[in-house]
């Protein structure tokens, strides 16, 4: 009985030597060159050249950024035909008409996308750390080195959870187009319409009558305690409504632990459709296994929707008929 | 009789927007082993569902059934061993070369990879597509693929192959190629099912064959007693040209014991008889002085028998 990993090697054979990935890493190291360009240049024009934030600190940014809009990409490019484009071209039929179990087709193609999005978030993160180091000019101390593996490994589980959605439409899908066109809208909806949905419920939610933008330290004698309390538990509970919409996207889940996890990353409020939720600015100084237990629900949700997705994709593809 | 398939009320339904359409309709069949079983009827007849049921592609809704001895529902494994099945529609990766495409099908198959490259070689050799082994499946032409098709179907050795429309989308000279093929494997001993539309490609070198519509079997037997049976059913049909005065001796012919009909067409003059009469058309056209230049029985054709168990069952053949 031939073994699951004779489909794994072929599979994984193929995407590698594929266009489609070449040009997806090579895109992906092209933005990273120039993330770590902007990086540098923010650096070198500083009047001291120090990197308060650390090495961590300095490249975070750029990382989770790139990442998170990388990760979805390569785990849709990987998935949307895997069992569709198969159908389609009639090799499914042909492998099938061997004796091998189907399961071993799925799980062959699973492991294949494994070993290939882990290829890819390895170069690319390798990359950027690489172009970090010479653009810097320092190297990473122990600590952050670990975060950056562990960091990759969540990019790896993020990015699955997107082919796991991508090779559950395909399978759902009788052809690629229409798996790929979903996996796009998707896409789009979790990182573009519902972080703008969870902002404007929030902000329907909870009207806010305050603005501070008077208090200013010229303008001292209008600065009033009582509204600004009640502006910060506002805003707080307009945070809370948001995280809550977000929290249906992967996308907020990934950006929540890349910033437990390289804990320095102190960017803007939303990235890829997900606001970092509410956490210490400095989560670097606190360590990195408590970091990690604070991550928990999300890479409890990261790990359960792509088991969910494949279970739902493989019990589907086991009962599909062949005609 | 030893059969390779037999099958027993195999019956298949989808579901489809509410609606159940039965692909295959209580089927009951047997394939004989060692022979070329020819599976006609038009498309959607339910004869693609049938192939896919024998190999566990699909499960049947009812019935029961067995290749090889293997049961179809619960020993699908083995008999995908034994069986090598060409699909119709089937594809190859076209980024692979032919002898890297057949390489994965047999490693699929379990064959050792010490074994791998004689055995690819050999079966692309009997398919007459060694010299283009390293040429990448995309720039195949349509018989070539349904060549590297039958290729893949033989890595296995198979005691049966189930070839689903194997001619079709090829041109005359590929159909002949693919023809000797299959009358060259089954002088080497292996059972062969021809599924297809195009009856008069594979017809002729049927030794049975089954009709099917909307998933029903409409006729099934050896080819020799079903032509024999229709002959006796619709009359020996002579035809016979001559030279001199055929409106008497058509006349007369008409009166000789067991014709049912004469019809006169120019100077050919056809008879339709219950007996082969052909040595009593002769003494009449001695008698007539009429110089014969044809006599000629005219052997119902598969299309024939085809098309009158059509009519007969209130069914058109597109």
């Amino acid at each position: 009985m031939p073994s699951v990993f004779t489909v794994a090697s072929k599979e994984f054979s193929d995407i590698i030597k594929s266009k489609r990935f070449l040009i997806l890493v090579t895109i992906f190291v092209l933005l990273v060159i120039v993330a770590q360009g902007t990086v540098y240049v923010s650096v070198s024009s500083s009047t001291q050249r120090a990197l308060p934030r650390g090495f961590l600190g300095s490249i975070a940014y750029s990382l989770v950024t790139i990442m998170s809009y990388f990760a979805p990409i390569v785990g849709l490019a990987l998935g949307f035909d895997v069992i569709s484009g198969e159908r389609e071209k009639g090799t499914l039929k042909i492998v099938l008409a061997q004796p091998i179990y189907r399961d071993m087709v799925f799980n062959g193609k699973f492991i294949a996308a494994f070993l290939s999005v882990s290829l890819a978030v390895l170069v690319s993160s390798v990359v950027n750390v690489g172009i970090a180091i010479v653009a810097l000019g320092i190297s990473p101390p122990p600590e952050d080195v670990v975060r950056l593996i562990i960091f990759m490994i969540f990019s790896i589980l993020f990015a699955m959870t997107y082919y796991a959605i991508s090779a559950f439409l395909s399978t759902a899908t009788r052809r690629s187009s229409q798996s790929i066109i979903v996996g796009v809208i998707l896409w789009a909806v979790f990182v573009f319409i519902i972080p703008v949905i969870a902002s404007l419920v929030a902000s329907a939610l909870v009207p806010v009558s305050f603005t501070p933008q008077n208090i200013t330290r010229s303008n001292a004698t209008t600065f009033r305690p009582p509204e600004m309390q009640q502006y910060t538990s506002q805003m707080a509970a307009r945070a809370q409504i948001s995280s809550l919409i977000n929290s249906f996207t992967p996308n907020y889940h990934f950006t929540s632990i890349a910033h437990y996890v390289l804990g320095v990353y102190a960017g803007a409020g939303t990235i890829a459709g997900g606001r970092i939720p509410t956490a210490p600015s400095s989560s670097a100084s606190t360590s990195l296994v408590m970091n990690l237990f604070s991550a928990w629900p999300n890479i409890l949700v990261l790990t359960t929707l792509t088991i969910v997705l494949f279970i739902a994709s493989y019990t589907l593809f086991i009962r599909q008929e062949i005609r | 009789m030893e059969y390779a398939i037999e099958v027993f009320d195999l019956t298949k339904v989808y579901r489809s927007e509410g609606k159940e359409i039965k692909a295959v309709d209580h089927l009951n069949l047997k394939v004989e082993k060692g022979s070329i079983f020819g599976l006609l009827g038009p498309n959607g007849a339910g004869k693609t569902t049938f192939i896919m049921m024998l190999t566990g592609l699909t499960l049947p809704t009812s019935g029961s059934g067995k290749v090889l001895g293997y049961d179809i529902i619960k020993e699908s494994l083995q008999i995908r061993r034994k069986v090598g099945l060409l699909p119709e529609g089937f594809g190859f990766y076209d980024h692979l070369t032919a002898e890297e495409n057949l390489n994965y099908v047999a490693a699929l198959n379990d064959i050792p990879k010490e074994e791998r490259r004689k055995r690819v070689e050999d079966v692309l050799a009997s398919v007459g597509l060694l010299e283009v082994k390293d040429r990448k499946f995309g720039g195949f032409s349509r018989g070539m693929k349904q060549k590297l098709g039958i290729a893949q179907a033989l890595l296995k050795n198979p005691e049966l192959l189930l070839l689903d429309e194997p001619t079709a989308g090829v041109d005359p000279e590929g159909a002949r190629a693919i023809r000797e093929l299959v009358l060259k494997l089954n002088r080497e001993g292996k059972t062969i099912v021809l599924s297809t539309h195009l009856l008069f490609e594979v017809g002729p070198i049927c030794d049975s064959i089954a009709i099917m519509n909307y998933g029903r079997l409409v006729l099934q037997g050896k080819v020799k007693d079903l032509l024999e049976r229709l002959m006796a059913e619709e009359g020996y049909r002579i035809k016979i040209e001559g030279i001199g005065e055929v409106g008497a001796f058509a006349e007369e012919l008409s009166r000789i014991a067991g014709v049912r009909s004469v019809r006169l067409e120019g100077k050919a003059v056809h008879v339709v008889a219950e007996k082969d009469i052909r040595v009593e058309i002769g003494k009449l056209s001695a008698k007539h002085n009429i110089e014969i230049v044809t006599l000629e029985l005219q052997q119902p054709s598969l299309e024939d028998l085809f098309i009158k168990y059509y009519k007969k069952e209130g069914l058109s053949y597109a």
